[in-house]
């Protein structure tokens, strides 16, 4: 028996376990199946693989932005007991220039975190960037060895002030199949005109990084022309053939492997300069090379998020519809690579305006380039709507849950047209409204004691991605099943909810299913990131299971059993040993063919459907009314995901994004010295990420209803939970303070003012 | 190390205890930022309680050098269990959920571990007044929970304290405070608990030679005089907080190093009658254990100072011996008319804190000179505070740092002492401030008149912690929050 993802349209009843589960995996709060190795320490990251020979590199970063080096002497440096060698860009081999433009059939080409030609030339793009790197034999000689490289620079001025680039900004063009990043429907400048209520008001964001805990770490080995890299990446296949391009190697050559991944939230999507180096340095050394980045190197080596200037301005009715909303973006990048992220994309699709104009622009600077993070401009975008349309329900004196269900879409995406393959994401505000007990929420400015009280709205939005998942499901006459796919665990608990899965769409015991990742050797996997890979892996998943089915049927017929015995039994019954089945290909013309079908049918679907994971989140804050001190003391947030395959994992990584959604309100921010384009708090002492103490009790609640048109009916957890969080606390405080701050982070002199 | 002896042959005296591990290939602690903020590293050690037992304590592995470990016991997450043989705290974190991409684990269950062993963590008896405290009110500090489940303590007496120097970056916390309000006493079988009992290994003097430098640990205060003597440009190493900052953020190697952490003679805490004496290299955590609430004051500074993680090794002397501008020691030690014993081959002398700053990161402090102890007068004003404000709530250096004792007779000042931090070159007391307070009501008008005076106390600066217009708003609120809160008070207790 197959188990096709259910076509209900009926909303679960609200409790944690969810009924109506395909199968007794699925739907089940299973145990991760990495816990035990992690608490006990014997999980083994990137940086831990115990190899012979082993030699440990250091990079030396340059303390200039923009420049060329004059001078370099590494002589001191070579003489450094332990040292094997410096590697400069007089001494380390050329590269092939990374890939000058996308190629959509093979996606790999995006994944140059820069375009820097990193140790190929004495040119300086970007503060921090590595101009040589010390190989020794244990870690404290190549620390010590790399302060004492000595280069000197001829400085160029750098341009690293976002804000007086403003006015040399140019316009972002949305891409089909790309994330949107503009968008139109009718004249909304005349209907904002014309509006009798009116909001107008300009946001800033500021720069994040990932801060995943595990600072990046590689491990690189040849063997002749094959190489082998350890790393903990979130994308073993671009990883794995980017490499292959830039060191002329066939894909087949590079072995990439990434079992356990110490967090990522798109900081390991591309490849980086630590990558590249600690593979050049192996090359020349002929030696193993571990290159392990300091939590300092990470920030000068690897993108942020972008920050953003952004105006949203609505129009409405006195009865509170929307006629128009305008909401106009600039973000970031590098001169030397970045891209636009789609700031604007949830104003499309979050409220019903008669009227709606998205614009993005661009400016260039000469700083790392940015990449995307946990919701790419979903997280910075929402911040600004959702606090807008808070501040017009202020002006228009209605209840903001109100003001928001008013102006829901019906069936179709209001800009692009397409349907929303099913919306509920009025019913996650109504939900939330009744469970966070919003019938009383206090009158503004209510004080308790020493404290501000208010409490706070936003929705969330996030749409749903799915990528090929090649898969190969075996299995044995033991009666064990085992996945392989080259997918990806950082934390998310994919390894285990690919269990899950497999278990019920082969209707087997969950504890019979293996799954093994983390390996290019294993067939291409599915990129982490989009919040695709689960929703990705179960459509793959859902193929194999039901080409074993039929295989291990008419064996079954053969040996005179009936269909949906047991696989173990039917295949000793038989005499085989195993039974593998295959779906997809990672090369030749098979893999050229299932590429062309999976972008065809990704444009097909991209024109019929909108599919989006949504949700709202309800939070109170205290706010010190002398310092200004901002507590956020109590929080729910109500989710449509689609499936819940796992409530455990799932509800985590939702509680994950709105905790990193607090670090983006309350704290979090990367500082950048404008003239010397240089980030200036490159530590975890000083980007505030949030702590036990800031987090309140964070109540999360899924509605579980499957969504028709995706695989199992999974939309993806891992992304919706950041956006809306900043906007939610900013409302609140707003509500508490009668202040609207309207620059992240909300820090206290910002709420005191 | 996790029960057998590993020889410390070849190592160098600037590696740290987690980077000496991870070579070693016990890879559990983990580095995520070298700096004492993430907790990944975290170990636990086998350290002296005040009576003759042992205290698991965790510390910060990426902080301190591995010499200082010469003798001494450690566990890490793998010596605590096996996936086949678990210890009781990683079974919780595994089915709780408490871990999602790993990597904070293990240091999370070695904070976790240190905090489930504490003594009278599950006791009744935790929370009973201690006699001798003389009619002091026992203040509820967060190592003294007793059994209350509250905001910050578990039901089973779990003080989420324990886990404030841990960063996680992906599970938002909950499952693993799940995790560690599960746990409960541990087993009579249990080799960890059984360990307490008995002393941790006595510190050994030890000397360590190597590329970039020498570490040598004396085996008491006279010889560690005389090293000094002989070596004036020698870096004294106590919890090593801020030594472990400066050699992996800041690339510092020191040519000789003398560790102090462990001399007996640092290590004493005596109340007197006419003073409290506390020793400089006791840690924060053991001052905060060791006082049980005597100085009210430093009681309400522990829990804003850093985490317990650092307040485990941070010592006291380390905290002056650095003569920031932003320590939180010295604006409470200030109002507490505190005086620092310096101690040198030539003998001892006592300086009131007030003059021991002399510029930024500057000392009275001379050559051969080191902080013995510091002593705190008695008796105390009855009416003190502490009041930080930093960027983020816990676990932050301040960008202004208030401590108050005043005393009140009938509705009026008294006394009035004030210490400040980052507002000036060094801490300083706030001494117009007190003057138009000292002899006045304690009423609103005087203090809102005070604090008028308050605001203009100091030279703040601009940076990116704070405007010098918000520290100077800041100071203007710090009187006004304290009267408020005197105010609460008075009208509880009557
Ligand atoms: C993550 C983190 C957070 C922190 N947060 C705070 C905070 O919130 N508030 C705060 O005030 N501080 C904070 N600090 C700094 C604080 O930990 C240190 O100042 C600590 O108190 C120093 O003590 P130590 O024993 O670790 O010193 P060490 O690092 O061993 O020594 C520090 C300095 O003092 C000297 N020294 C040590 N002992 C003596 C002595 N007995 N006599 C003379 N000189 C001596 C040393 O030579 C050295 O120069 C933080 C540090 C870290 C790493
Ligand atoms: S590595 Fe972060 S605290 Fe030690
Ligand atoms: S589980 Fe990833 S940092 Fe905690």
């Amino acid at each position: 028996m197959t188990i096709a993802p259910e076509r209900t349209t009926t909303t679960a009843p609200p409790t944690e376990v969810p009924a109506g589960a395909p199968g007794p995996a699925i739907g089940r709060a299973v145990d991760r199946v990495d816990g035990l190795a992690k608490a006990t320490g014997t999980a083994r990251f990137s940086a831990e693989y115990p190899i012979p020979g082993l030699t440990h590199a250091v990079l030396v970063h340059a303390p200039i932005a923009r420049g060329r080096i004059t001078a370099l002497d590494t002589t001191v440096a070579e003489a450094h007991p332990g040292v094997v060698l410096v590697l400069t860009h007089h001494n380390a081999p050329r590269l092939t220039p990374p890939p000058a433009r996308m190629n959509p059939m093979d996606l790999s080409t995006m994944a140059a975190g820069s375009t820097i030609p990193f140790l190929n030339t004495d040119e300086v793009h970007v503060d921090g960037q590595p101009v040589a790197a010390v190989v020794a034999e244990t870690l404290e000689a190549a620390q010590y060895a790399a302060s004492l490289v000595r280069v000197e620079y001829l400085e160029v001025t750098p341009t690293g002030d976002f804000d007086a680039e403003l006015g040399n900004s140019t316009p972002v063009r949305s891409m089909p199949v790309m994330p949107p990043t503009g968008g139109k429907r009718g004249d909304a400048r005349a209907a904002y005109g014309r509006s009798p209520v009116q909001v107008d008001l300009a946001f800033s964001t500021p720069q994040h990084n990932h801060n995943a805990l595990e600072p990046h770490a590689t491990t690189a080995e040849w063997d002749g022309d094959r190489l082998t890299v350890y790393e903990g990446c979130q994308n073993i296949d671009w990883t794995q053939k980017y490499l292959a391009k830039r060191f002329g190697i066939s894909a087949g050559d590079v072995h990439v492997v990434a079992k356990f991944v110490g967090g990522a939230f798109g900081g390991k999507s591309k490849v980086w300069a630590a990558t590249l180096i600690a593979c050049m340095a192996a090359k020349v050394a002929q030696r193993p090379v571990r290159l392990a980045l300091t939590r300092e190197g990470v920030y000068r080596t690897v993108g942020g998020r972008t920050p953003t200037r952004q105006r949203v301005a609505i129009g409405a009715s006195a009865s509170g519809h929307m006629e128009a909303l305008i909401h106009e973006v600039t973000s970031r990048k590098g001169r030397v690579g970045g891209e636009a992220d789609q700031v604007v994309a949830c104003s499309l699709d979050l409220y019903d305006a008669a009227t709606i104009l998205a614009e993005q622009r661009i400016v260039e600077l000469d700083l790392m380039p940015n990449t995307a993070m946990r919701a790419p401009g979903e997280a910075q975008g929402s911040f600004a709507v959702e606090s807008a349309v808070d501040e017009l329900a202020v002006v228009l004196g209605l209840d903001p849950v109100d003001l928001r269900l008013r102006n829901q879409p019906g069936e179709r995406s209001p800009v692009h047209g397409t349907r929303y393959s099913h919306r509920r994401l009025a019913q996650t505000l109504e939900r939330g409204r009744d469970l966070f007990g919003w019938a009383d929420r206090p009158a503004p400015g209510t004080r308790d004691g020493k404290d501000l009280v208010g409490w706070g709205v936003a929705a969330a939005i996030h749409p749903s991605w799915e990528f090929i998942a090649n898969v190969q499901l075996t299995v044995d006459a033991t009666g064990g099943v085992t996945l392989a796919c080259a997918f990806h665990e950082m934390g998310m608990g994919t390894a285990t909810v690919v269990g899950q899965m497999v278990a019920d769409c082969l209707d087997v015991p969950l504890e019979r299913v293996t799954a093994v990742y983390g390996d290019s050797d294993l067939p291409m996997g599915p990129g982490a990131g989009g919040s695709g890979q689960t929703a990705s892996l179960a459509a793959s998943i859902e193929r194999a299971c039901r080409a074993m089915r039929k295989r291990l049927d008419s064996l079954s017929d053969r040996v005179g059993m009936p269909d949906g015995s047991d696989p173990g039994e039917v295949l000793s019954r038989a005499g085989e040993g195993s039974l593998t089945v295959e779906v997809g290909a990672d090369s030749g013309p098979r893999a050229t063919w299932g590429q062309v079908r999976f972008l065809s049918k990704m444009v097909l679907d991209s024109r019929r459907w909108m599919k989006a994971a949504t949700g709202a989140h309800f939070c109170e804050v205290r706010v010190d009314a002398d310092t200004g001190e901002l507590r956020v003391t109590r929080w729910t947030s109500v989710f449509d995901v689609g499936r819940v395959v796992n409530p455990k994992t799932t509800h985590s990584q939702l509680r994950g994004g709105i905790v990193m959604g607090l670090g983006l309100a309350m704290g979090e921010e990367t500082l950048i010295d404008t003239r010397s384009a240089r980030i200036m708090n490159p530590s975890l002492a000083e980007y505030h990420v949030p702590v036990h103490a800031d987090v309140p009790h964070l109540d999360i609640h899924t509605l579980d209803d499957p969504d028709p048109q995706m695989p199992l009916g999974i939309l993806g957890a891992g992304e919706v939970g950041i956006v809306g969080v900043g906007a939610a606390v900013a409302n609140a405080v707003r509500h508490a303070t009668g202040r609207r701050v309207t620059d992240l982070p909300l820090t206290l002199d910002r709420i005191v003012g | 190390m996790n029960g057998a002896p590993r020889a410390l042959d070849g190592t160098d005296p600037s590696t740290t205890i987690l980077d000496w591990l991870r070579a070693q290939g016990l890879t559990g602690a983990k580095e995520g930022c070298a700096e004492g903020e993430c907790g990944a590293c975290s170990i636990m050690v086998a350290r002296p309680t005040e009576g003759s037992g042992t205290q698991w304590t965790a510390i910060n592995a990426c902080l301190v050098p591995v010499a200082a470990l010469d003798g001494q016991e450690v566990v890490t997450s793998e010596g605590l269990g096996r996936p086949d043989a678990l210890h009781p705290v990683q079974r919780e974190m595994a089915v709780r959920g408490g871990s999602q991409c790993g990597y904070c684990t293990p240091g999370f269950i070695c904070s976790m571990a240190a905090e489930y062993y504490r003594e009278g963590r599950c006791a009744p008896t935790a929370a009973t007044p201690d006699p001798s405290q003389n009619g002091h009110e026992p203040a509820a500090t967060a190592n003294d929970p007793g059994n209350a489940p509250d905001h910050e303590h578990g039901p089973n007496g779990f003080d989420l304290h324990a886990l404030s120097g841990n960063l996680c970056r992906c599970t938002g916390y909950r499952p693993i405070r799940d995790a560690a309000y599960a746990l409960g006493a541990p087993a009579d079988d249990d080799p960890y608990a059984a360990r307490l009992a008995a002393a941790p290994p006595a510190a050994r003097a030890t000397r360590l030679d190597g590329a970039t430098g020498t570490y040598a640990r004396p085996g008491d205060l006279t010889e560690a005089l005389s090293l000094l003597a002989d070596h004036p440009d020698a870096v004294l190493v106590a919890g090593a907080t801020d030594w472990g900052v400066e050699v992996n953020i800041r690339g510092a190697r020191t040519p000789f190093a003398i560790g102090i952490d462990r001399l007996p003679e640092l290590r004493t805490l005596s109340v007197g009658d006419d003073s409290v004496e506390i020793g400089a290299a006791l840690s924060l955590s053991e001052v905060e254990r060791g006082l049980a609430g005597r100085v009210p004051l430093l009681d309400k500074m522990f829990p804003q100072f850093a985490s317990r993680l650092i307040r485990n090794g941070a010592t006291i002397g380390g905290n002056l011996g650095t003569g920031s501008p932003i320590g939180d020691t010295p604006p409470a030690l200030l109002a507490l008319e505190a005086l620092v014993v310096l101690a040198s081959a030539d003998g001892e002398r006592e300086v009131p804190l007030a003059d021991y700053f002399t510029g930024y990161r500057q000392t009275v402090k001379r050559e051969g000179e080191l902080i013995r102890a510091v002593r705190i007068p008695l008796p105390l004003s009855e009416v003190t505070a502490f009041h930080k404000i930093a960027k983020r709530r816990f676990d932050d250096i301040s960008s202004v740092a208030v401590g108050f004792a005043l005393d009140l007779r009938e509705g009026v000042v008294t006394k009035a002492r004030i210490g400040l931090g980052g507002v000036a070159a060094t801490p300083i007391r706030a001494l117009a401030t007190e003057a138009a307070l000292e002899g006045r009501a304690w009423s609103a008008d005087v203090v809102r008149e005070a604090a008028a005076v308050m605001r203009a106390e100091g030279t703040p600066m601009d940076d990116h912690r704070a405007s010098a217009a918000y520290r100077t708003a800041t100071l203007g609120t710090a009187l006004l929050k304290l009267h408020a809160e005197t105010a609460t008070q008075q009208e509880v207790g009557a």
